[in-house]
Order: C-alpha cells, then sequence, then structure tokens
C-alpha cells in the first residue's frame, strides 16, 4: 500500500493505492489521525485501491466520525466497483461522501 | 643552498599533493569514479609512478647519489587511492631509477634508491591495508609514514654499499634531511588535502576517534618520546666519547713530538759535554784551561766545574765562582753526580737558579774531583738543534687530516705537515686559541680554514700543536648517531606496527565482531551467538551477552506460553457462547439449522446465534466484528449478548438492531463495528423479517433449484454511527427453501496467487450441495474454501450458517 499526500485548493487529498486491509490499515490510520486534526476538508482518492478489509472500513469510519465531529469535510471518491460494493454491502454508502 | 635547488625540491614534494587533490576530484566529480577499479588502479599508479619519475630526474646529483623525492607518489597513491596504484607506482618509480644510471644519475645508490621505491610501494599497500582498513591515516601518521619510508630508503643504501660504508654514510648524511623532510612533507600535505576535500576536520574530538586512532596517536607520542630520549642519550654518551678519543688522539702525537725534540736537545747537549770533560780532565786541572776559549770552541754559553764541596770552582762567569750548587732548586738536581750514583745528568731547558730571568739548559758529567757542566743560552740552544727540529713533524698524520705544528721560540714555524706553512702563527686563529687555553687541553680553532680540534704543549722553547678536523673527529660519533637513529626508527616503527595491529586484532576487530552479532540479535535473531574466544576478557564478554540473550529468550518464550495458556482459555469460553447444538427438545421437525465457526486466530471476532423466542419463531444472526484476536472476540461478546437480550425482549430485528447499535456506539472507544444479518423466521408460514447491517447477503436456493443471493441495500454497520434507523425487510420461505449466511472470510478467502474465492464459487459450490443436510452444506463450503485456499495462510474468520425451512404439515400444529 502507498499513500501519497496532495493539496487541491484548500483541501488536502490523499491517495491510497493497493491494498487496505489489516496489515496496513494501523499506516493509514496514523497518517489520517494527524492530518484530521490539521484539515478541514478531506479527500480520499481511492482511484489505484484494489481491496479494502473490514479494518480499513474502520479507519475510514473513525477518519468520518473525527470529521463530523470538527464540522469537517470528508469526500471519497474514484472508487472501483469493487470498492464501491464493499461500501454498498456496508451500508457506508448511507454515511459517506462518495463521488 | 641555492634558491633553485630549493624550488626544484619544493615542487617534487608539492607534486604528489596535487596528483591528490586532481584524483580525488576526478573520482567525485566525473566520470572517472565510474570506472570499475582496475582501471582506476592502474590510471593512478601510472600517474604517480611518473611523479617518482620527476622526482628522480630532478634530484641533485651529490657524493655519487642522486638526492630526490622520489619515494612520496607512490606512498601518496598506495595509501589514499589504493595498495595496487602504490605497488605499480612503486615499480615504476623503481625502475626508471634503476636505468636512470645510464644516463647520469647516481650509481653509487643505484640498487638501494631503486628496492627502496619499488619496496615503498608494497610497504603503503601493507599500511592501507592491515593498519588503516583502507581508511586514510591522520595527518601526523602520514609525515611519521613518510619519515620511516626515507630512513627504511637510506637503510638500504648501507646495506647495499657495506663494501664503502664511508662513502655510504656521507651520501646518507647528505641525504638525510632534505629527503626525510621533503617526502614526509608531501606525504603529510597529501593526506591533509585528501581529509580536507573530504571534509574532515585535522583536529578529532575524542568521541569521533575510532579506537585505533587513539591508539595511535598515544603510541605514536610514547615511541616519539622514547626516540628522543634515546637519541639525546646516544648523542650525549657518543659526544663525551668522542671528545675523550679526540683529547686522547692530540695528547699522544704532541706526546711523541715532545719527546722527540727533548731527545734530540738532550743528546745534543750530552755530547757536547763529554768533550768539555774529556779536555778538562779533573777538578785541578780545571784551573789552568781557559773555559772561556773552550767554550767559544765547543759552542756554548758557559762551563762551569764543581769540585766535591758542591761549589763552582772555576766558571765561564767568574760571579759564578763560589756558587753553592746545592742553593738552588735547578742547581741541586746536579749534585748525584758526586757522589758517583750518576756519571751523566741533563736537564730541560729552564730558568737557571742563579737568575730565574734567564732560561738554560744544563747537562753534566762527572770527571775526577767532581763534575763539569755546561749550557746552552737561548741562541745556542736553536742554533745547536733547530736544524734538527726543523721538518721533524713533516711526516706525521693525526688521524687521517690532522698534523702536529712546531713553532720556535719566536713563534715561527718550524715544522708543520708536508712542510707547507713556513710562517708565523702569530697573527693567526689557531695562534690566539693557543694563547686563550691551557696546555695540554682540547680547545677549538681553524686552521688553513678548517674547523679543528686542538691541543698544544711546550717545550725547549718549543711550541708543539697537535691539529684534528672536527668533522674528522665528530664523524665515528656521527655515524654512531646516525646509524643508531635509523635503527630505532626502524625498530620503533615496527614495534609500533606490530602492536599496534595486534590491539586492533584482539580489540577492535573483536569489538567489531560482537557489535555485528549484537546488531542480528537486535534485528530479532535471537539465535545468533557471540563467539569471540581469541582472549579471556572477550570470551567472558562473549558468555554474558550468550546468557543475557538465552535469558530474554527464556522470559520471552515463558511470557508466548502464558500468552498462548490465556488464549487457549478464551477460545473456549468464545466456543462455549456459540450454540452448538442445533436440535432443540423436543426437537422441531419444521426446519434443520447448522452453524460453524472457524477463527483465523485463537479467537475470532464473527459470530452466529440461533434461538426459539417461542415455539413459531426462531432467531438465527450471523455477524463479522471488524479486527480479529482479544478486543474483537470482547467486542463480540458485548454484541452477541445485546443482540439476544432485545430480541428475547419480543422487539422487531429493525428496533433490535436500532437499540443495540445505540448501546455499542455509547462506549466504543476503540471504534469497532459489526456487520450484522439478522432473521426472525416464522416457522408457520415461512416468512422471514430481517435487517442487514452492512452484512453480506444471504444466498437462497428453493428445493431442487439454484441458489442465488438475495440483496437488499442493507442499512450501516452496527455501532458505526448512534441513532441511526435500520430498515426491516421481509421475505419468503417455501418448505424446502435453503437460506445460507456467511462471513466475507468465505468470499474473500485468498489462494497462493491473491485470487478470491468469491461469489461464483460460493454459488457453485452450494449448487452441489443443494440436496444435502445442512450440516453437509457448511462443512462442504468450508471445505471448498480450504481446498481453494492450499498453502496459503488464513487471515479472516470463515463463519458458515445455513437454515432449511420444513415447513408443518396442517396437522401438525403445535
Amino acid at each position: 500500500m502507498d499513500i501519497t499526500q496532495s493539496q487541491e485548493g484548500d483541501k488536502l487529498v490523499v491517495s491510497v493505492s493497493g491494498r487496505l486491509n489489516t496489515g496496513t490499515a494501523p499506516q493509514l490510520d496514523t497518517e489520517l489521525s494527524t492530518v484530521v486534526n490539521e484539515q478541514d476538508a478531506l479527500v480520499l482518492d481511492f482511484s489505484d485501491l484494489a481491496y479494502i478489509s473490514s479494518a480499513g472500513l474502520r479507519v475510514i469510519l473513525s477518519t468520518q466520525k473525527a470529521m463530523s465531529r470538527k464540522k469537517g469535510s470528508l469526500v471519497v471518491r474514484n472508487c472501483k466497483p469493487e470498492i464501491l460494493e464493499v461500501f454498498e454491502m456496508t451500508g457506508f454508502v448511507d454515511f459517506l461522501t462518495i463521488e | 643552498m641555492a634558491p633553485e635547488i630549493v624550488l626544484q625540491f619544493a615542487l617534487a614534494t608539492m607534486l604528489p599533493v596535487v596528483a591528490t587533490i586532481v584524483f580525488f576530484l576526478l573520482q567525485r566529480k566525473t566520470r572517472f569514479g565510474g570506472l570499475g577499479f582496475w582501471p582506476q588502479q592502474i590510471i593512478i599508479g601510472i600517474v604517480f609512478g611518473a611523479i617518482a619519475v620527476f622526482g628522480t630526474e630532478f634530484g641533485i646529483n651529490a657524493y655519487g647519489a642522486t638526492m630526490n623525492v622520489r619515494d612520496a607518489a607512490p606512498i601518496v597513491s598506495g595509501l589514499l587511492f589504493g595498495g595496487p596504484s602504490g605497488i605499480i607506482a612503486g615499480l615504476i618509480g623503481g625502475i626508471e631509477r634503476w636505468f636512470s644510471v645510464l644516463w647520469g644519475r647516481g650509481e653509487f645508490t643505484q640498487v638501494g634508491c631503486s628496492v627502496a621505491t619499488v619496496a615503498v610501494g608494497f610497504y603503503a599497500a601493507a599500511l592501507r591495508k592491515f593498519m588503516f582498513d583502507g581508511k586514510k591515516p591522520s595527518w601526523i601518521m602520514a609525515l611519521a609514514i613518510g619519515v620511516v619510508a626515507e630512513v627504511l630508503h637510506l637503510t638500504l643504501i648501507f646495506v647495499t654499499n657495506m663494501d664503502a660504508m664511508k662513502q655510504a654514510i656521507t651520501v646518507v648524511r647528505a641525504c638525510t634531511m632534505p629527503m626525510l623532510l621533503c617526502n614526509g612533507l608531501s606525504v603529510m600535505l597529501s593526506v591533509v588535502a585528501a581529509m580536507l576535500l573530504c571534509g574532515e576536520s585535522l583536529y578529532k574530538a575524542p568521541e569521533e576517534r575510532a579506537i585505533s586512532q587513539t591508539v595511535q596517536t598515544s603510541m605514536f607520542v610514547a615511541v616519539l618520546v622514547a626516540f628522543v630520549a634515546t637519541s639525546a642519550f646516544t648523542f650525549v654518551l657518543q659526544t663525551s666519547l668522542s671528545s675523550q678519543q679526540v683529547a686522547e688522539l692530540l695528547r699522544i702525537n704532541i706526546d711523541d713530538v715532545r719527546t722527540d725534540i727533548e731527545e734530540t736537545s738532550d743528546a745534543n747537549l750530552l755530547a757536547t759535554t763529554r768533550k768539555a770533560a774529556e779536555r778538562i780532565g779533573s777538578v785541578k786541572a780545571a784551573k789552568t784551561i781557559s773555559l772561556k776559549d773552550l767554550a767559544h770552541e765547543l759552542g756554548v754559553s758557559e762551563i762551569d766545574v764543581i769540585d766535591e764541596t758542591e761549589k763552582i770552582v772555576a766558571s765561564t762567569y767568574a760571579d759564578f765562582v763560589g756558587y753553592d750548587m746545592s742553593s738552588g732548586e735547578q742547581s741541586r738536581e746536579f749534585i748525584p753526580l758526586l757522589d758517583g750514583t750518576h756519571t751523566e745528568y741533563v736537564q730541560d731547558y729552564q730558568p737557571m737558579s742563579y737568575d730565574q730571568n734567564v732560561m738554560r739548559k744544563y747537562a753534566g758529567v762527572a770527571i775526577e774531583g767532581g763534575f763539569v757542566q755546561t749550557s746552552y743560552n737561548e741562541q745556542e740552544f736553536q742554533a745547536q738543534i733547530g736544524s734538527q727540529i726543523t721538518g721533524m713533524t713533516s711526516n706525521r698524520h693525526v688521524g687521517e687530516g690532522g698534523s702536529v705544528i712546531v713553532c720556535n721560540a719566536q713563534g715561527k714555524v718550524v715544522s708543520s705537515l708536508n712542510n707547507e706553512a713556513d710562517g708565523s702563527l702569530q697573527d693567526s686563529e689557531l695562534g690566539s686559541a693557543v694563547k686563550a687555553s691551557a696546555p695540554n687541553t682540547v680547545f677549538k680553532s681553524a686552521y688553513e680554514d678548517v674547523s679543528v680540534y686542538g691541543m698544544y704543549t711546550r717545550t725547549e722553547a718549543y711550541l708543539i700543536i697537535a691539529i684534528i678536523p672536527q668533522a674528522e673527529a665528530e664523524f665515528s660519533r656521527n655515524t654512531a648517531i646516525l646509524v643508531s637513529s635509523f635503527m630505532e626508527i626502524l625498530v620503533f616503527a615496527a614495534l609500533f606496527a606490530v602492536i599496534y595491529y595486534l590491539i586492533k586484532r584482539l580489540v577492535v576487530d573483536n569489538i567489531r565482531r560482537i557489535n555485528s552479532t549484537l546488531g542480528e540479535i537486535t534485528a530479532g535473531d535471537l539465535e545468533a551467538s557471540v563467539d569471540v574466544r581469541s582472549n579471556e576478557e572477550f570470551a567472558s564478554l562473549s558468555d554474558d551477552i550468550n546468557e543475557t540473550v538465552a535469558a530474554l529468550k527464556r522470559a520471552i518464550a515463558e511470557t508466548a506460553a502464558r500468552i498462548d495458556a490465556e488464549l487457549v482459555y478464551a477460545r473456549t469460553i468464545q466456543r462455549s457462547a456459540l450454540p452448538m447444538v442445533f436440535q432443540t427438545y423436543p426437537p422441531h421437525y419444521d426446519y434443520q439449522i447448522y452453524a460453524s465457526m472457524d477463527a483465523a486466530k485463537e479467537v475470532g471476532g464473527d459470530f452466529y446465534d440461533l434461538y426459539l423466542l417461542d415455539d413459531d419463531h426462531l432467531v438465527f444472526l450471523i455477524a463479522d466484528v471488524s479486527g480479529k484476536g482479544i478486543p474483537a472476540a470482547m467486542f463480540m461478546m458485548q454484541a452477541k449478548t445485546i443482540l439476544k437480550s432485545l430480541a428475547e425482549a419480543g422487539l422487531e430485528p429493525n428496533e433490535v438492531l436500532m437499540h443495540a447499535n445505540d448501546e455499542l456506539c455509547a462506549n466504543n472507544e476503540a471504534e469497532m463495528f459489526v456487520t450484522v444479518w439478522m432473521g426472525i423466521l416464522d416457522l408457520r408460514t415461512g416468512d422471514v423479517r430481517f435487517v442487514n447491517a452492512g452484512h453480506n447477503p444471504p444466498v437462497i436456493a428453493h428445493a431442487g433449484e439454484k441458489f442465488s443471493f438475495h440483496v437488499v441495500r442493507p442499512n450501516l454497520v452496527l455501532a458505526g454511527m448512534e441513532g441511526i434507523p435500520y430498515k426491516q425487510h421481509e421475505l419468503k420461505l417455501l418448505p424446502g427453501d435453503t437460506i445460507f449466511l456467511y462471513t466475507d472470510g468465505v468470499t474473500e478467502a485468498t489462494d497462493l496467487n491473491d485470487e478470491l474465492f468469491g461469489e461464483d464459487r460460493l454459488l457453485a459450490s452450494l449448487d452441489a450441495r443443494e440436496s444435502q443436510s445442512v450440516e453437509s452444506i457448511c462443512r462442504g463450503v468450508h471445505g471448498d474454501v480450504e481446498a481453494f485456499v492450499g498453502e496459503a495462510p488464513q487471515f479472516d474468520d470463515i463463519t458458515v450458517l445455513a437454515l432449511r425451512y420444513v415447513g408443518r404439515k396442517d396437522n401438525d400444529e403445535a
């Protein structure tokens, strides 16, 4: 898994590629938990994300909660069909802003 | 030294430094650095070899040798750029030196110089490999390396010229200072340049120094002190020895000449006195002879006749008649002639007793009734014996370049080596030195423009001076000091190298070995053991480290065993929380159910549940907690308990999940969540009211037909967000229908090629067993998943639940 950050206007885009599973989720968790404190607008770009496990969902869930608490925004975008399928199956589509 | 020679040497000294800078820059800034090891070594070797040749060709010829700065180039090359380049440069420089005699380079040192230059190339290579491990030496070490190399070189000149030691020593003495200085400086400055180019500081703080460097520096200081002390001692010893030898040599020569002069003059006067005695005959006859005439005839100034009363009875000087011989010290010496103990006696030229201001030389011969004495005055003395003294020392060599000079009372030189000096010493430096010093002591002066040591004495009014050139006098001392210094430098250098090598081998290398093993241990290889047994200290250190690691290993194993035991316990608890008995009592024939959970770790996060609310209502659910292990297991127990208590309170599935969600959200600091598919089957009708909280859709098949997914839009996972509603759905099972629930451990089971088991394989696996029992279906799917995964590790819990609705016959009303 690779994580890259880039600024798009006032939004910080975090691109995650590869597989987000039990092994790699803690790395994203660490990275996002610092970012959450500094940013009001966060975009997760999953265009190169091949797989997401429940551990990855947990990171997204806690990030969403943290952003909601500080009245910031979190957008998940460019999900592949199989990732989108996971979000749909788990009901995350109701809860996340997916573009 | 002439300015052009200084310039020539300075240039030869600086060339290796410039080459060092050039090669360092080439290696770093250009593609030269990208060349392989050997091409680089060869190019560097050839360039430094050319510099060595330059050193030879621009050396200075002296004493049949060629003074030069040739050795610095191979040393610098070998030390800084690698052994092979130093050896190549040494070979080029040495071979060229061998043939350079053909075009006029010094032949005397041909062998010594050629061999030395080849040798220093190997010397530098060996130092780099064994002493400095390919690193740069410190600058002070570099200076010492240059100096030791030149000492080796000059010693080789001795060794190869044993049959012409004197010339060898002259050559070496002339070469020592310039060659030691220039080659030493050249090597040192090259190292300084290299250090500066590498951005290193010339001074290193203690914590930046390797042990080997500290040892080097301390040992260097100790060796230097020892060298200076022994050299100073040798110098003092040799100086004292040499000045004693000089004094001895001068004294022997002076004594020889003095004896010659005295014997000559004694013999002369005695012969005259004998003639006088013969003519006079006896004391009685003395009165009949004119002593004045006789004195004139014999060429003496005085003739006295003394009788047995010890008084002068007749004399050429009337005043002397009646003089008592025993009244003066000089005259008393003749009295033994009266008692017959001696018949002849001769005195040195000295002041006479009668008048201390008058110098006389007396001799006496016994005659009947007394004795006769005659005497020369100054003029007569010199007239009589001067001719014999003249040229007396013309063949006398003192040492090799020294001589004896004899001057008469007027200060005129009467005898010297080869009779060259025929003048006076009156105004010369030697003359004034004689005046300024005491007889029979060594003084410093100059004679014929050569610095000399001298010693003088006086006899019979003659001044005898022996001189020896200072250079000759000090030759043996200087040679001794030179040779012993060389030997000391070589011995100390060898000692230094051996001790340094031993320390490095015994301490530094061992520390490195231990460090590298410690590195392996730190990296997690607890099986690595330290085994440095070359001495007692390291053996004990090795044992200590191994024991520590062993203790650590034991502690880890014990902890692991404890955790394992606890996990086994936790697994048992978790297992017992899942229903394992699928038939109720009294038995229900209107449905069949089977489920299983296979945790990836000892404890898992998946669970299922099934229980009858009453005779007509069966609750069945499957759930998957995010995460695994102990935290997931604990969360699972909590979720399972809450769901069951809410369901048994008679709530609808959507209400159960809504309340459970709120309760689980309340204290969920770990931010875990759980997906749940929960249904309540009405056993009378086959209606199922269910809620899907983010779980995989179930698969359903009518009797004899194929399985298909039953998809509804799922709600958010449980414990994801507080206060959200859950939508309840319905489906209808016909008798014979089978519903299969599973977790993503089934569909996302992965084989070694990272391929997922997937939904299609699940459907195929189910379809193949549609007609079998629910237990067979569950076991079959699980078996297919395991077969698919093969050798790949299981990452997720695998949980399955199969329910077949049998339905009630009309008369079966419970």
